[in-house]
C-alpha cells in the first residue's frame, strides 16, 4: 500500500503540495488528475523519492521514503516511467532494462537480459532491442523506458505524464501497452491529461487543484453528477474536452 | 654542403640596411663576403644556409629523446585520467568537505604556471626527503596538474547529463557509486572525447618544460644537438614541426575516437 | 645574517620580477591582439594565399610548444640571420606570436558567431565588406570574444614563465635565484606561486567584469 499522510512540498517560496492525504490499495490504477502547475508531478515526485518532502508522511508498503535507510527498500517496490523517458543514452534497449536487476536485484546478466527481450517482445519492439535510444521514436522509447521499470518486478507503477511529449499516434500506442499493464493487475498511479484514456483504464480518480487534492473518487463517481457537483472538477472537465 | 635555401642579408658598413650597386666583391669564407659598392661602402653579405642534412647523423639521439616523450605522456595521461576521475567524482559529491578540497586544487594548478609547479617539486621533494628522479618528478607533475584540468572537463561531462537520466537510475534504486560508475562517467567520458583529447595534446606540449629539470626528452635531445652542430635553426624549426605533426596526428586520433563512441548517438532511426 | 637568509631586499627582487612578467604579459597581449585580429581581418576577406598562409603558420604555433618557439627566436634566429636577438626581444616575440595565433582562432569563431542572416542583410542595406565588419560584426564579435580571451589570458600569463628559461629575469627567475640562495624550495616557490595564482585571479576578475559591461552594452542596444 502507498500511505500519503498530510503531504507538504514547496520550492523555495511557492507552495506545490498542501496536505496531501492519498491511499493506494494493491491492484488500484488511480489516475492524479488537474491543470499544469496543480502539484500532480511532484506528489509522484514524492512517492518515488526525487523531491524531499516537508512536512507529512509517505510510505511504500510501510518503508518511509524520506528516511534515506528506508528509501532504498520503497524505490525497490515502485517503478516510475518518465515523461521524457529518461533512458540512458550509452545503453541499447535491452542494457537500459538489465541494468537494474543486475545491479540491484542481483539477477544474472544472461537472465536479465532473457527477461529484457521478453518484456519487448510483450511491447512490440523484439526488433528493436539492440537499437539506442537516439535510434528509437519517441513512442518506441517510451515502451523502453515502460519495460525497465517493469523489469524490477514493482508493485507500483509510477507514471508521470508518460504521453506529454509524443504526438497523438505515439500516444495511442504507448496508452494500449498501459491498458495491458492495467488488465493484468498492475498496481498504477497515473498523472496523466488523458481524460478519456485515465476515465477508462482508473478504478479511481485523484482531483488536484492548487496543491490541494479536492476530489478523491471512484471513476464513475468522478465522471458522474457527484464529479460534477465540484465546481473546480466540471470547468476542468469542459476545459480539457474543449480542448 | 648542399644549400637548401640561401639568400643575402646585405648590411653597409657606415650603417643602415639597403640595397647598393656593387662594384667588386671579395669573399672572406664561405659564408662571410665583403662586397665594395660604387659609392665606396664596404658592405658586408653574409649567404643564409638553411640545410637540415647536419641532422642526419642526429636522428637517433632525437628519436630516443622522442620515445621518452612518449613515454613520459603516456605515464601521465594515464595519471591525469585516474586522477581527474577521482577529482571529478569529488567535485560532484554531495560531500562539502570533498567538494571544497577538489576545487581548492583545481583552482591551484590551473592558475600557476606548469614551470613554478615543477620547480615546487623538482627542488622541494628532497627537502622533505623524498628523493626521486627527474623523470618520476616530471611524470608526478605532469599528472597532477593534467588531473586538474582533466577533472574540470570530466566535471563539466557530468553536469551536462540530463538530470532526469541521473533520476531514472535512482528510482531504479541504483547505489550512488553505481550511478557514477555505469551512468555519470561513461556519458561524460563520451561527451568529453574532444575536450580531454585538447587536454592531453597540451600535456604533449607541456612535457617540454621537463627538459628544464635535466630531462633529455625530445626538447632536451634537441638542446643537445642543437649546442653539438651550431645549428640551432635549424635543430629547433625541425622540432617545432615535430611537435605540430606529434599533435596533429593525436587530434586525428581523437576524432575518430569521438565519432567511433558516439557512433550510436546520432538521432534518426535505423 | 647568514648569506642564505631572506632580506628584505628580496621582497623588491621579487616585485621586479613580477612587474618584469607583468609588463611583457600585457605588452605581448597587446601586440598579439594587434596581429591576431589583422590575421582575422585577412581570413575575413579571403585574401588568397595569405589567408591560408595565416591559417598555416597560427596552426603551426598553437600546435608547437612554446618552449620550442622561444628557442627558436632566442638561439635559431641569430644564427640563422646572423643578427643580435636579446632575451627580452625572444621573448616578446615569441609571445606576441604566440597569444597571436590562440587570439586569431578566438576572432575567427567570434565573427563566425555573427549570424549569416545579418550579413546578408547588411548587404541588402548596400554596406560594403568593411562596414560591416565594422558597424555589424565587430560590436558582437567582441562581446562573443570576451569570454575564451579571458580563458586565453589567463593562461597566456602562466606562460610567460618560460621566458625564465632563456634568462629573462621574470617572476620565475626570481624564483630560481631566491632558490639558489636560500635553498628554502618550498617557501621561495610557494610564495612565487601564490603571486601568479593572485595575478591570474585578478585578470579572469577583469575580464569578467568588462563581459558583463560588453554584454549589457550589446543588451541594451539591441539590433
Amino acid at each position: 500500500m502507498i500511505s500519503i499522510t498530510g503531504l507538504h512540498k514547496s520550492f523555495g517560496s511557492a507552495t506545490v503540495l498542501r496536505g496531501i492525504d492519498l491511499e493506494i490499495s494493491q491492484g488500484e490504477v488511480v489516475s492524479v488528475l488537474g491543470s499544469s502547475g496543480s502539484g500532480k508531478s511532484t506528489l509522484i515526485r514524492c512517492i518515488n523519492g526525487l523531491e524531499k518532502i516537508d512536512g507529512g508522511r509517505v510510505t511504500v508498503d510501510g518503508f518511509d521514503v524520506s528516511k534515506p535507510r528506508e528509501l532504498a527498500d520503497a524505490r525497490k517496490r515502485s517503478g516510475t516511467v518518465f515523461q521524457l523517458f529518461n533512458l540512458y543514452p550509452h545503453m541499447t534497449a535491452v542494457q537500459n532494462i538489465a541494468l537494474a536487476p543486475v545491479e540491484v536485484l542481483n539477477v544474472p546478466r544472461k537472465d536479465a537480459e532473457a527477461e529484457a527481450r521478453r518484456l519487448l517482445q510483450q511491447v512490440g519492439l523484439s526488433e528493436r532491442a539492440d537499437a539506442y535510444p537516439a535510434q528509437l521514436s519517441g513512442g518506441q522509447r517510451q515502451r523502453v523506458g515502460i519495460c525497465r521499470a517493469l523489469a524490477m518486478k514493482p508493485s507500483y507503477l509510477l507514471l508521470d505524464e508518460v504521453t506529454s511529449a509524443l504526438d497523438p499516434e505515439m500516444t495511442a500506442e504507448v496508452l494500449s501497452i498501459l491498458a495491458n499493464i492495467a488488465k493484468q493487475g498492475t498496481t498504477m498511479v497515473f498523472v496523466t491529461h488523458e481524460i478519456e484514456f485515465a476515465r477508462s483504464i482508473s478504478t479511481r480518480i485523484a482531483f488536484l487543484d492548487k496543491g490541494q487534492m479536492i476530489a478523491d473518487l471512484p471513476t464513475e463517481d468522478f465522471f458522474s453528477d457527484k464529479g460534477m457537483a465540484m465546481p473546480r472538477v466540471a470547468q476542468f472537465l469542459s476545459k480539457m474536452r474543449k480542448d | 654542403m648542399p644549400t637548401i635555401l640561401s639568400w643575402l642579408n646585405v648590411k653597409r658598413s657606415g650603417g643602415g640596411w639597403g640595397t647598393t650597386p656593387l662594384k667588386n666583391a671579395a669573399a672572406v669564407d664561405t659564408d662571410l663576403l665583403i662586397l665594395l659598392s660604387e659609392t665606396g661602402f664596404t658592405i658586408e653579405a653574409r649567404r643564409l644556409q638553411f640545410d637540415l642534412s647536419i641532422l642526419a647523423k642526429h636522428i637517433p639521439f632525437l628519436l630516443e629523446g622522442t620515445w621518452l616523450t612518449f613515454k613520459v605522456c603516456l605515464i601521465s595521461v594515464i595519471g591525469s585520467l585516474v586522477l581527474g576521475l577521482l577529482v571529478a567524482a569529488a567535485r560532484t559529491s554531495s560531500s562539502t568537505f570533498l567538494n571544497r578540497l577538489s576545487a581548492v586544487y583545481v583552482d591551484m594548478f590551473r592558475n600557476i604556471p606548469f614551470i613554478v609547479q615543477l620547480f615546487f617539486f623538482y627542488f622541494g621533494l628532497p627537502e622533505i626527503g623524498i628523493y626521486i628522479d627527474a623523470l618520476s618528478t616530471g611524470i608526478i607533475a605532469l599528472s597532477i596538474a593534467g588531473g586538474a584540468f582533466t577533472s574540470d572537463v570530466i566535471r563539466s561531462g557530468i553536469l551536462a547529463i540530463e538530470p532526469g537520466v541521473i533520476e531514472a537510475a535512482q528510482v531504479s534504486g541504483l547505489k550512488r557509486a553505481t550511478i557514477f560508475r555505469r551512468i555519470a562517467l561513461p556519458i561524460a567520458l563520451r561527451t568529453s572525447v574532444r575536450p580531454l583529447g585538447s587536454v592531453f595534446i597540451n600535456l604533449i606540449l607541456t612535457s617540454s618544460v621537463l627538459s628544464t629539470i635535466t630531462l633529455n626528452e625530445l626538447t632536451g635531445s634537441a638542446k643537445i644537438v642543437a649546442s653539438q652542430t651550431f645549428r640551432p635553426f635549424e635543430v629547433y624549426f625541425v622540432l617545432l614541426v615535430a611537435y605540430a605533426a606529434l599533435t596533429w596526428s593525436v587530434s586525428i586520433v581523437i576524432g575518430a575516437l569521438h565519432r567511433h563512441l558516439n557512433r550510436n548517438q546520432a538521432e534518426g532511426v535505423a | 645574517m647568514r648569506y642564505g637568509d631572506f632580506t628584505p631586499y628580496d621582497l623588491v627582487l621579487l616585485l621586479q620580477g613580477l612587474s618584469v612578467s607583468l609588463a611583457l604579459f600585457v605588452s605581448t597581449t597587446l601586440i598579439g591582439l594587434l596581429v591576431g585580429t589583422l590575421w582575422a581581418v585577412i581570413r575575413f576577406y579571403r585574401l588568397p594565399v595569405l589567408a591560408q598562409l595565416v591559417a598555416f603558420i597560427a596552426e603551426l604555433l598553437k600546435n608547437s610548444p612554446v618552449l620550442v618557439q622561444l628557442f627558436l627566436v632566442f638561439f635559431g634566429l641569430p644564427a640563422f640571420l646572423k643578427i643580435n636577438v636579446t632575451p627580452t626581444e625572444a621573448a616578446v616575440i615569441t609571445l606576441s606570436g604566440n597569444s597571436a595565433a590562440f587570439i586569431y582562432v578566438i576572432a575567427v569563431s567570434a565573427i563566425e558567431s555573427v549570424g549569416r542572416d545579418q550579413l546578408e542583410a547588411a548587404r541588402v542595406f548596400g554596406l560594403n565588406r568593411w562596414q560591416i565588419l565594422r558597424r555589424v560584426i565587430a560590436p558582437q564579435a567582441a562581446a562573443f570574444a570576451v569570454g575564451p580571451l579571458t580563458g586565453l589570458l589567463v593562461n597566456q600569463l602562466q606562460v610567460t614563465s618560460l621566458i625564465s628559461v632563456i634568462g629573462v629575469i621574470d617572476l620565475t627567475k626570481v624564483g630560481n635565484i631566491l632558490n639558489l640562495r636560500t635553498l628554502k624550495p618550498f617557501v621561495v616557490w610557494t610564495i612565487v606561486g601564490a603571486l601568479y595564482y593572485l595575478t591570474a585571479k585578478l585578470v579572469a576578475y577583469a575580464g569578467a567584469r568588462l563581459e558583463t559591461r560588453l554584454r549589457a552594452h550589446t543588451k541594451w542596444k539591441g539590433l
